[in-house]
């Protein structure tokens, strides 16, 4: 993992909003892991975009579940599965 | 997925995986149907199709792998075959799917998006649901995949058939358009943002 301890550099950015990324997503390493949490107490633009990025993943999660799949289906599905199985 | 390994499953084996692998994904499949389109007899019968489907091949299913990767696959690809050609929405445009996405000028302005934390959790109404459906259907797609469904980048790749790195910055796009859309949302209910 690059030093993104410096987010005045622009060239540093880029990886800030890279690892932010693997984070959010559950793609990164424990000691990626680590690393970021020690960067969010320096680097102002990731705590915010962290922080805001985390509360739309939990909403998208509980907002957009749908109401489930209409029991008719179900049942449609498992009587055409269990009629195409040979006795 | 990859290699065409048939299984050697009884028939009452086949029932068995197709409950206990199966069956449990059901109420995901349907949302992510639904949600790509928008019609709830279409999403019935791509949601049927696609666990008949999964039936039939059954034996090119590995028991105890990832069966909701397979599902997710089996029924994308149904929706582009049968549901995405006489759907009204236009084939889409430019995705920037550059893999040096990070490297743009946009990357700046996305660090400090208009949005806050705040103004999300007083969303409490329809706003992010109808934001997701406001995507094109592969920005929609990988929102649903990755935050709703949980996938991860390499799982994505294989149910989308395309690079991991695209994944990555069409997720990345995603969200950005996501984004933008919720803070239209916020303005017109009279928020003030940043
Ligand atoms: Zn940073």
């Amino acid at each position: 993992m690059p030093d993104s301890t410096n987010p005045s550099n622009p060239g540093k950015k880029v990886s800030c909003m890279e690892m932010l990324q693997h984070i959010l997503d559950g793609d990164a390493t424990a000691e990626q892991q680590q690393h970021f949490k020690d960067h969010l107490d320096e680097c102002m633009p990731c705590f915010k975009t962290y922080n805001l990025e985390v509360a739309l993943k939990t909403l998208i999660k509980t907002k957009c579940n749908g109401n489930g799949a209409p029991q008719e289906l179900i049942e449609r599905i498992k009587s055409q599965i269990s009629q195409n199985m040979p006795r | 997925m990859e290699e065409e390994i048939r299984q050697n499953y009884s028939e009452e084996e086949k029932l068995k995986v197709f409950h206990d692998e199966f069956m449990p994904h059901i109420n995901s499949m349907y949302n992510f149907a639904y949600r790509l389109t928008f019609d709830e007899d279409d999403a019935n019968d791509l949601v049927q199709d696609t666990y008949l489907k999964a039936f039939r091949f059954i034996e090119s299913f590995e028991k105890g792998t990832n069966a909701k990767a397979w599902l997710f696959r089996i029924l994308k690809n149904s929706f582009i075959n049968d549901y995405r050609k006489k759907s009204k929405e236009p084939a889409k445009i430019d995705y920037q799917e550059v893999e040096t996405y990070y490297n743009s000028d946009e990357v700046d302005r996305q660090i400090t998006p208009d949005l806050r934390v705040e103004t999300l959790q007083d969303m409490i109404g329809d706003e992010i649901s109808n934001a997701l459906n406001a995507l094109d259907v592969d920005f929609r797609t990988v929102i649903i995949l990755s935050d709703l469904e949980g996938f991860k980048y390499e799982e994505m790749a294989k149910i989308l058939d395309i690079p991991i790195g695209t994944v990555r910055s069409r997720l990345h796009r995603a969200r950005n358009l996501l984004k933008e859309k919720l803070s239209e949302y916020a303005k017109q209910m009279g928020y003030k943002n940043s």
